[in-house]
């Protein structure tokens, strides 16, 4: 039927769904369309699924297609978007959409005009006839994700409610329907729980964020993505424990609970909030502070269901200070960076605390996936440093870790470091940093105060020399952004979250996450062996990814991550057998390891009590 | 037949090219390494060295890994090759200082030489030579012996790694029953007719950070205005020479024990054609050169002024800039080598060397320029082979 574009489809295929192209994170304003339609179809990240579903034959050029790919206004605002986090270019995918369906239009093609049915009509007469569907090309772009394991699921209905009773009755009908139902927050699916070949609600149209000063907190409807509701605390002055900032606040809670580095002050899961609503399985609205409200503080070691459909909730706003700075000190040995972020736990020294691997570090820093790759080299191999422990903390944190942990790098040498990333990679400078080292790694010497006026003429930082690392077309634009402080400000970059995503930027990104017991070195060294071994064994790339102390030090959560092409049948494969291999040793591990829990068994018991799941 | 370590580092490609001139038959052992087959690795250093073609006919390359049980070699191979050989030179070292990357120093400096040892062992090989260095004579002072040692304490993980790895080489040779060489060179550096060298570390590095920073400042004061030189106190003479400021801490000891390619390469065939029983042989130069003359030669050689020695007391209290931190640096690693109090005996290698008038050059300006020449031209090692 329509012919498609070998190199565009490549690059439409490999949308990771991370849903970046729905917040505004660079300040360069949103997709226009995405933000007046909110089907996810109107964003780039919906356009890249319909030109991959278009090519491969599995949807026809119907009304609502047309109207999406005629309301693109090739603004451009996506490419750069897209480019800062995975290194794609949409706009030629958003412009060979918007010629294939003129292309189709213009040989005389018909626009398929899809035929209402008895329960769309019901689902319009709940939310408004522009807010349920079931045209195909709105409905592949909710069929599918990254995650390999999970064949499509188109659904029949796709609904954008606007309130908590419209999510009420949506359930109620899909319930006199025999119609199942999912509801989807923002980003993408890590274990495919989120489709359904009934109705699927999207909740981007509920976008309340209320402050309430006085009793620090902030009511959040499910459509607020963890981006905007950090950027509207800050505003007041207030910090919100975070997720990915495309992430709902509302979603990422009932999955996991909200975990990141701040979880070391902050906690997670029900440390997060003060008062959730949901819409049940009945349809019935109740809040978690009724008494009469289900117990979901319990936590049960299974996968068992939601408990209902997030229509609000009630976050902790945190207290900021104006002298908050990050630093990050730099190790070779992994259990020496543990016992460090261990220690700051132990005495309450700092606000977020991380170790990180170097896969970590050279993607936060770098705008490119070649300069990531050559810093993550370069970093072990001329600078001794294989992990860091990250901390944000006021200047009285910051002083006792410098005073714990002896030389750090902090937020000014992280600046020029970043801002001359290309010439610390050059070989001739690297060859004599290399000549510096005997007892005591390179970084030492580097991070010495002395040798700031010696590392600033080498490397002249600026944000022309960062943008020097991307395609010519884009370094204006990246000049401009990284002249921006806050794109080098470790405590922005901690609390907006907005580089995560580069972690992903080589291939998809496959993040297993595990509370483990931070006093337990050999548990915590054999979970890295262990997940390093099975990726090996499967040919699967793999990572360290980091570790968060919690609760004072008793506890933390680790990640490790495996990138796979999820476009590949053959890495699919390979994920497939290294999960079932996973899986029975986590297990076992969880069953005799106190401390130990897999975050899997956590996935829709985020509103639980932390100690019911860290201390099992 | 020779089995040959190393060979595709500085001193084993240099030995491998001087056994193969004496018309030697080697196997070489090597292994593939960035993107490259050990084949192309050896092909490429046996042209850098001049081997003519029908020389090369007599190496034979063997792939294999130090760091694996059995050198990584399958059972046919490895029992052909101890059916073969006649000798054994182990030149293949971990030289990194670095105390992280121990692990890794241990692994190629013990754990490999024990696999070489082994081979030898099950062999009928009967003479092992074993390329050590000056510097297992440890942290210290005065005459070091041509004898095994014990010292206290070492100056880096490379220095205690070469000294166990001797009493490893004395015992397993002892039981074996094989003859054992050591060869303890000091520093070596470039060839000193022709400046050729294949590693640009030890003496070359002080003096390639200082044109870096030369050209650093240069381009600043051409191009950008000049304030971070003028902030090093770095300025441009009128006669085309830069001054940058730079104090270096060579304290009053008696200098840096260098020798050249060329003579430990002679140095190396006399006693293994003279040495038949073996024994410790140091392979070092009779005259240290002062950090004084270095810098002189430096500082001629690039248009260099205001480099200068200083003692620690004239450092002491003085504010350190930046350029005075990267050489206070360099000398953590290297000032035990730059600052050396220790004379290294040659009552062995000396007799043997006088009669077969193998002599140690002295570093001279000449020598010096003619290494350096080589250096910049090959771009400190980045353009060594043809691409």
């Amino acid at each position: 039927m329509v012919k498609a574009d070998d190199a565009v489809l490549k690059t439409a295929a490999q949308c990771r769904h991370y849903a970046m192209c729905k917040i505004d994170y660079l300040g360069t304003g949103l997709c226009p369309p995405g933000k007046r339609y909110h089907y996810v179809s109107y964003y780039p990240q919906g356009r890249m699924d319909l030109y991959a579903a278009l090519a491969d034959n599995l949807i026809p050029v119907t009304e609502g297609l047309v109207h999406i790919a005629e309301t693109c206004t090739m603004c451009g605002v996506c490419d750069l978007q897209c480019h800062f986090v995975t290194g794609l270019r949409p706009l030629k995918v958003m412009e060979a959409l918007k010629d294939l369906v003129e292309d189709y239009l213009k040989t005389g093609g018909k626009p398929v005009s899809i035929a209402s049915d008895e329960p769309l009509r019901r689902l319009r007469s709940i939310v408004g006839t522009e807010w349920a569907t079931n045209d195909p090309a709105v409905l592949v772009t909710y069929a599918n994700d990254p995650f390999p394991l999970a064949d499509m699921r188109m659904p029949r209905y796709v609904v954008l409610p606007g309130t908590r009773e419209e999510v009420a009755s949506v359930v109620r009908l899909a319930n006199e329907l025999s119609l199942p139902y999912a509801v989807r927050g923002n980003g993408g699916s890590v274990f495919g729980f989120v489709f359904s070949e009934g109705i699927v609600l999207d909740m981007q149209r509920m976008r309340g964020i209320a402050i309430d000063k006085d009793n620090w907190s902030a009511v959040v409807g499910p459509g607020v993505t963890s981006f905007e509701l950090q950027q509207e605390v800050f505003r007041h002055g207030f910090r919100i424990n975070t997720a990915e900032p495309a992430a709902t606040v509302c979603g990422n809670i009932v999955c996991t609970g909200t975990f990141s580095t701040w979880s070391y002050a902050y906690g997670t899961a029900a440390d997060g909030f003060i008062d959730m609503e949901f819409v049940n399985a009945r349809g019935e609205i109740y809040r978690l502070n009724d008494k009469q409200a289900p117990n979901v503080f319990a936590f049960e070691n299974a996968v068992i269901p939601a408990p209902g459909i997030c229509t609000e909730a009630t976050v902790k706003l945190q207290p900021t200070t104006a002298d908050e700075d990050g630093l990050l000190v730099p190790f070779w040995d992994f259990d020496e960076a543990v016992a460090l972020a261990r220690e700051l736990g132990r005495r309450r020294i700092g606000l977020a605390v991380a170790v990180l691997g170097v896969h970590y570090i050279a993607n936060f820093m770098s705008p490119s996936k070649a300069l990531a790759d050559r810093l993550k080299d370069v970093l072990p191999e001329s600078l001794g440093i294989r992990y860091v422990v990250f901390a944000i903390g006021d200047r009285y944190a910051r002083e006792s870790i410098r005073q714990l942990a002896g030389p750090v790098i902090d937020s000014s040498l992280w600046r020029t470091l970043t801002l001359g990333l290309p010439r610390l990679l050059d070989r001739e400078w690297q060859d004599l940093v290399k000549g510096f080292e005997a007892g005591r790694p390179p970084y030492e010497i580097l991070i010495r105060p002395e040798m700031r006026p010696l590392i600033e003429a080498v490397l002249r930082p600026s944000p022309e020399t960062l943008a020097g690392a991307v395609e010519e077309d884009l370094r204006e634009l990246y000049a401009g952004l990284y002249s921006q402080p806050r794109f080098t400000d470790m405590t922005w970059l901690n609390m907006f979250r907005i580089v995560s995503s580069r972690m992903s930027r080589r291939k998809h990104m496959f993040a297993f996450l595990v509370y483990v017991p931070l006093d337990r070195n050999d548990v915590i060294n054999h979970i890295n062996a262990e997940f390093a071994r099975i990726a090996a064994a499967q040919g699967i790339d793999h990572d360290f990814g980091f570790l968060t102390p919690m609760d004072l030090g008793k506890r933390a959560i680790l990640e490790y991550d495996y990138y796979i092409d999820h476009t590949d049948p053959a890495e699919r494969a390979k994920i497939g057998r290294a999960m079932a291999e996973i899986g029975p040793w986590l297990d076992g591990l969880a069953d005799r390891t106190k401390g130990v829990t897999f975050l899997k068994y956590v996935f829709s018991q985020g509103c639980s009590r932390k100690e019911n799941f860290l201390y099992r | 037949m020779i089995l040959l370590t190393g060979g595709t580092g500085f001193l084993g490609a240099h030995i491998a090219a001087h056994l193969l001139e004496q018309g030697e038959e080697v196997i070489l052992l090597a292994r593939s390494k960035q993107g490259l087959s050990a084949a192309d690795r050896v092909g490429r250093l046996l042209d850098w060295l001049g081997v003519e073609a029908g020389r090369k006919k007599n190496v034979r390359l063997v792939e294999g890994r130090l760091d694996h049980p059995g050198l990584g070699l399958e059972p046919d191979v490895s029992a052909s090759i101890s059916r073969e050989i006649d000798e054994i030179v182990h030149c293949a070292s971990s030289t990194s200082f670095a105390e992280r990357k121990r692990p890794e120093v241990e692994a190629v400096n013990l754990d490999g030489l024990g696999h070489v040892l082994d081979l030898a062992g099950r062999s009928r090989c009967r003479r092992f030579h074993l390329v050590s260095s000056a510097f297992v004579a440890g942290l210290g002072s005065g005459l070091c012996l041509e004898e095994m040692v014990r010292p206290s304490a070492f100056t880096n993980v490379y220095e205690e790694t070469k000294c166990r790895a001797e009493w490893l080489a004395s015992e397993r040779c002892a039981k074996a029953g094989l003859r054992l060489s050591v060869y303890r060179p000091s520093i070596v550096y470039g060839h000193s007719e022709t400046g050729r060298s294949l590693l640009f570390n030890a003496l070359y590095y002080p003096v390639r950070t200082a044109l870096f920073l030369k050209n650093l400042y240069e381009t600043d004061i051409h191009e950008r205005g000049g304030r971070r030189a003028a902030e090093m106190g770095v300025r441009l003479d009128g006669d085309g020479w830069t001054v940058m400021p730079l104090r270096i801490m060579a304290g009053d000891g008696a200098g840096i024990n260098l020798v050249p390619i060329d003579f430990f390469v002679r140095a190396f065939g006399a006693i293994r054609e003279e040495a038949n029983d073996g024994g410790l042989f140091h392979l070092v130069n009779s005259r240290q050169t002062r950090i004084e003359d270095i810098i002189e030669y430096t500082q001629a050689f690039f248009h260099i002024r205001g480099i200068s020695a200083c003692s620690g007391q004239e450092m002491e209290g003085k504010p350190r800039n930046a350029l005075d931190a990267v050489f206070e640096t360099y000398l953590e690693a290297y000032g035990p080598y730059m600052r050396d109090r220790r004379i290294f005996g040659t009552e062995r290698a000396g007799p043997i060397l006088d009669i077969k008038g193998v002599r140690c050059p002295e570093l001279t300006s000449d020598i010096f320029k003619k290494c350096l020449d080589y250096a910049v031209q090959c771009g400190w090692g980045a353009r060594l082979f043809p691409e």
